[in-house]
């Protein structure tokens, strides 16, 4: 795999990073690849119809007052892949608080993978996280996503994380994680004494397999599969057979 | 002014909180039966009481109140309520077990109340769910007009009905004194109000609480999967 050098623009502060790819014949091309304030797209070039972007941080984040913000369209047909590959940590915000925000756009027939491996929310952060989806008929969307609740031997700090995935116009998954109070998350029913949330999301699709207790169809096309633990290497030991039955590479 | 209500709506509060209720809710414990077997211990009840109180169960009293609300409106549409509640249940256990619950108030609504324009807009409240039955709190809504409740015990009915369902099921699952699980009732009550105000707050189906509790989620699930239980959810 290579990188692919890119257009970089000089970010202003706080500025959204943008992913927006097209179809062009029967692959995939970057149409913008815009840097922000804290990540900078990279384009991978790798066999395939699919294209890759790999998200890299440009400066250290999140810290308090930060507002990451990312925009990713897929146009029609199109596939994109998108990683993370170092992940987010929120560090301790002091009082202060960050956001982290995804707005995530497929047009008709578009298929997009996206593999965040985690997102630490350290000591005394204060974090927002909102994830918007927007699916066009025949889009496809899988997407990985891993909220840490603290580094090594930490209890974590302030988490709310609010995922709204809309499909044809039409709710498909609303969800609140709301993890601000330690004492309230570790109420019976919410996280326990889990530090590690671990979440694969197929959306505008239903897959036949794997099956299993902490499957949860939604009442539209779309099914996630969950996994707590203390640690993340066991919540990636049993999400990564379904990341790659649902179609994730790697 | 005397010391009596006026009596609007007072026969409905009594008779939506019985457990006498012909709806099938006995066989309900509020996923409580998932939770012991995965090890939840009986002196957590009380916290798992608050867990759902603040989750599951205000959603539903809000959907509950926007139902109540839209059954008073001409034409009545309950579709839209049915959908934003369903997009904020990831889980299909506990939709099925809201549903089971909704088919049960369902047929009461109808033997009650045949020609009440809210009990016959409950058969295109699934309209924009295929698949889904009705949910629980619709007919909770259409029942509540029926009765001419105000939206307030519509959404206490509901909260008190959840709690309730866990220390009745409680009872049959970890036998105890009978008193102690009524003043787990009784000590919800701040958490009852709480909800019975953020329910009561909702105007639109966006406003439907969306809290996610991804424990309970997979309890219930674990649940569904279960051979050997007391309880259907």
């Amino acid at each position: 795999m290579t990188v692919v050098p890119e257009t970089r623009h000089a970010p202003t502060p706080d500025a959204p990073t943008v992913v927006s790819v097209a179809r062009g014949g029967t692959s995939t091309h970057p149409v913008e690849l815009r840097t922000g304030t804290f990540l900078a797209p990279c384009a991978m070039r790798r066999p395939g119809r699919a294209q890759r972007v790999a998200l890299t941080g440009v400066r250290a984040s999140l810290c308090a007052g930060d507002e990451v913000e990312l925009r990713v369209d897929v146009g029609p047909g199109a596939e994109l892949e998108l990683t993370d590959p170092n992940g987010t940590l929120a560090y301790n915000a002091r009082g202060g608080r960050a956001a982290w925000r995804a707005r995530l756009t497929l047009a008709e027939g578009a298929r997009m993978t996206w593999h965040e491996p985690s997102f630490v929310v350290a000591d005394g952060a204060d974090v927002l996280r909102e994830i918007d989806v927007v699916l066009a008929p025949g889009a496809e969307l899988l997407w990985w996503e891993t909220l840490v609740l603290g580094r090594a031997g930490e209890r974590g700090g302030a988490l709310r994380s609010l995922t709204r995935v809309e499909r044809d116009g039409a709710e498909l998954l609303v969800e609140d994680l709301d993890l601000r109070d330690s004492a309230e998350r570790e109420l019976p029913g919410i996280t326990g004494r889990a530090r590690v949330l671990g979440q694969v999301g197929l959306f505008g699709r239903v897959p036949a397999d794997p099956r299993g207790p902490d499957r949860l169809d939604l009442a539209g096309p779309g099914t996630l599969w969950r996994a707590a633990a203390r640690r993340t290497y066991l919540v990636d030991t049993e999400l990564g057979p379904v990341w790659r039955a649902w179609g994730g590479h790697g | 002014m005397g010391d009596t209500t006026d009596g609007t709506g007072a026969l409905g509060v009594l008779l939506l909180a019985d457990a006498r209720l012909p709806t099938g809710a006995h066989a309900h414990s509020a996923t409580l039966e998932a939770a012991l077997a995965a090890g939840l211990r009986t002196e957590q009840i009380p916290d798992y009481i608050r867990a759902r109180l603040r989750g599951v169960a205000r959603a539903e009293a809000a959907a509950a109140v926007l139902a109540l609300r839209a059954a008073r409106e001409n034409p009545v549409d309950f579709a839209p309520i049915q959908a934003a509640l369903a997009a904020r249940t990831p889980s299909r256990a506990l939709r099925d077990a809201s549903a089971s619950l909704g088919r049960g108030l369902t047929r009461l609504a109808r033997g009650l109340f045949p020609e009440h324009s809210a009990v016959a807009a409950l058969a295109t409240a699934p309209d924009d769910t295929p698949g889904l039955r009705v949910l629980r709190p619709i007919p909770l809504g259409a029942l509540g007009a029926a009765f001419g409740m105000a939206v307030d015990q519509v959404a206490r009915a509901a909260l008190y009905d959840e709690a309730q369902c866990v220390a009745a099921a409680a009872l049959k699952l970890r036998p105890g004194d009978p008193i102690a699980a009524t003043r787990w009732v009784v000590d919800a009550a701040p958490d009852i109000e709480e909800s019975v105000r953020v329910a009561v707050g909702a105007t639109v189906p966006g406003d439907v609480p969306a809290r996610s509790a991804p424990q309970l989620d997979r309890w219930a699930g674990a649940h569904a999967y279960s051979t050997r239980r007391l309880f259907v959810a």
